[in-house]
């Protein structure tokens, strides 16, 4: 589906839509569509309204808050929308403001500030939850992460311990299997994660899902598409909505050069700002007519963000800089600013893809370090790397 | 196992969230009538998306909201919406008389439009904006606020740490 209310303003096959919107109207047939909404239907939606009438009833129940919030913010991940954050940070406001929160309270809020990668306040928080809890095994995993995302692999390593002292031997596995994707040992990572896939089989569906999806990471780490492929697909079978699978998944198939099926894969999806990049690069790599449409609609929408005082420009504005504005050296200086906050290795890749096209290879030189340090195996950034340092060599380009 | 729900990687966060837009225009006093009063006329555009999550417009809970749902709702997103906000002409209250309702779009969708007059008595010469739109349901609900007063612009981000804003016409 096209933007809700929109596509039926463009103009077909024009070269340069006019700005999609037109002035406050009213519309003449009552049942014209105006927004998409989770549907009363969905299940998730009647659970989450459920555990609000739950929680309406009994107010003070802090576990009650807490389930409330869990069902917001995994909603909100799956949907690939910041507002059921906002609504589970609403729930949880009344123990946030005590002097010390539940410590479970706290973690929620952690994964909440995480996910507006707010990574400061989110260590600040899990440090808090941590020292009245060392043994708080879901901190543990989160500040585990967050200590990926950032690059830092040794803190993170010992952060996985942490789960194996703490939580368990899968934990630990799944942890510390993802965390050597990272660092050169992504055949050892695949080994790890398959093995406890075995284990996992009884385990909820999201919990293998989320190992389906490592897999197929370590797997593109190897370049072995037809497995990374075949676990996507295999996480899809398990959470087909998941919003963080479906465009990991779509970019996947845009590397592939397949943009068409990132069309058909994201169909329902263009609400989610991350899902709407991959059905623009789609749209770009198609030629299609309607690429203007969506590069419109992709600037307004980072335009609101930059409006509403969001200071975060990430990764998906740097390939939105680079790849639909065709503007370099604002993607590269976006690409730096990035950098200082996360280095996984779609940070590193669209960096050195900006420095490249910019024809700066001398600015690519914190990533370049970064991955001799860290031995990051991944075919895609490895060739862009080998480009910029041919750059470097060349004193045509190098400056 | 306990920990089973929260495993996820970090995401990137460019989704939407929830933003209105409060637009202001001062109308000129001549207009007014000798400035015996200050009328500001507003354009404030609401996503469906919130305010079905507060009044649940998806009558037949189909995942869609028609005009029709929209229309029906209109009198209750009104009484909503405008208890949701206060003006103030120099200190003093002013009255909020709702004109109009329409459909507006913004990048992420679709919003009821609300159009309504604020009335101030007298010549004002400081507006007090209190805004509290969403607040207690969502923290991160930001208003983006526009003023226009002659040839002068004002703007500011409404937050719940930045509720209530005063300024010079």
């Amino acid at each position: 589906m096209a933007p809700t209310g929109i596509a039926a303003q463009s103009t077909a096959g024009g070269i340069a839509p006019a700005p999609p919107y037109k002035a406050p109207y009213t519309p003449t047939a009552d049942d014209a569509v105006l927004q998409d909404v989770p549907s009363a239907s969905d299940p998730t939606v009647r659970q989450m309204r459920s555990l609000r009438g739950e929680l309406d009833a009994d107010a003070g129940s802090v576990v009650k808050a807490q389930r409330l919030a869990q069902a917001y913010i995994d909603y909100g991940r799956q949907i690939g929308d910041a507002h059921y954050a906002g609504y589970a940070e609403a729930v949880l406001a009344p123990w946030l403001l005590r002097a010390s929160p539940p410590v479970a309270v706290s973690v929620e809020y952690a994964t909440i500030l995480q996910y507006r990668h707010q990574f400061a306040e989110s260590r600040r928080e899990l440090k808090r939850a941590l020292d009245a809890d060392p043994h708080n095994t879901q901190a543990w995993l989160t500040l585990a992460t967050l200590d990926m995302v950032q690059g830092d692999y040794d803190t993170a390593s010992r952060d996985c311990s942490q789960l194996a002292t703490n939580g368990g031997y899968i934990l630990d596995i799944a942890c510390s299997g993802n965390l050597r994707s990272y660092i050169g040992q992504a055949q050892q990572s695949l080994q790890l994660l398959t093995q406890i896939d075995a284990q996992a089989q009884a385990l909820p569906a999201a919990f293998r899902s989320w190992l389906q999806g490592l897999l197929a990471e370590s797997a593109e780490r190897l370049g072995d598409w037809a497995q990374a492929e075949a676990h996507y697909r295999k996480a899809l079978a398990l959470t087909p909505e998941d919003n963080f699978l479906l465009v990991a998944y779509a970019d996947f198939l845009l590397d592939r050069a397949r943009p068409a099926e990132v069309l058909t894969l994201l169909a329902n999806s263009s609400q989610s700002d991350t899902a709407f990049l991959r059905l623009a690069l789609a749209k770009a790599a198609l030629q299609s007519p309607d690429l203007p449409l969506y590069t419109w609609i992709m600037g307004a929408r980072f335009a609101a963000l930059t409006q509403r005082g969001s200071d975060y420009f990430g990764r998906e504005q740097v390939r939105f800089a680079l790849y639909l504005q065709h503007d370099p050296q604002t993607a590269l200086d976006m690409a730096k600013r990035n950098w200082e906050v996360q280095r996984a290795p779609w940070d590193a890749r669209v960096f050195l893809e900006a420095a490249a096209a910019a024809r700066q290879p001398r600015a690519a030189a914190p990533v370049l370090a970064f991955l001799q340090k860290t031995k990051l195996q991944d075919p895609v950034i490895e060739s862009v790397a080998r480009q910029i340092k041919a750059g470097l060599k060349s004193p045509v380009v190098a400056r | 196992m306990a920990v089973t729900t929260c495993l996820m990687s970090v995401e990137s966060q460019a989704h939407s969230a929830s933003d209105a837009y409060l637009t202001l225009t001062v109308q000129n006093p001549a207009a007014a009538g000798a400035a015996a009063r200050t009328i500001v006329h507003g354009q404030w555009d609401i996503a469906l998306r919130d305010l079905d999550f507060v009044l649940k417009l998806d009558d037949n809970g189909d995942g869609k909201i028609v005009w029709g749902e929209l229309r029906k709702h209109q009198k209750s997103v009104s009484e909503f919406a405008y208890g949701q906000i206060l003006f103030f002409g120099d200190g003093q209250a002013c009255r909020i008389e709702p004109t109009r309702q329409a459909v507006d779009f913004h990048a992420d969708g679709a919003y009821a439009a609300l159009f309504f007059d604020a009335e101030c008595d007298g010549a004002t010469k400081r507006l007090t904006v209190d805004y509290k739109l969403f607040f207690r349901i969502d923290p991160s609900h930001r208003g983006i606020f526009v003023l226009r007063s002659g040839d002068k612009v004002a703007t500011a981000v409404l937050s719940p740490a930045n509720a209530k804003i005063d300024v010079g016409l």
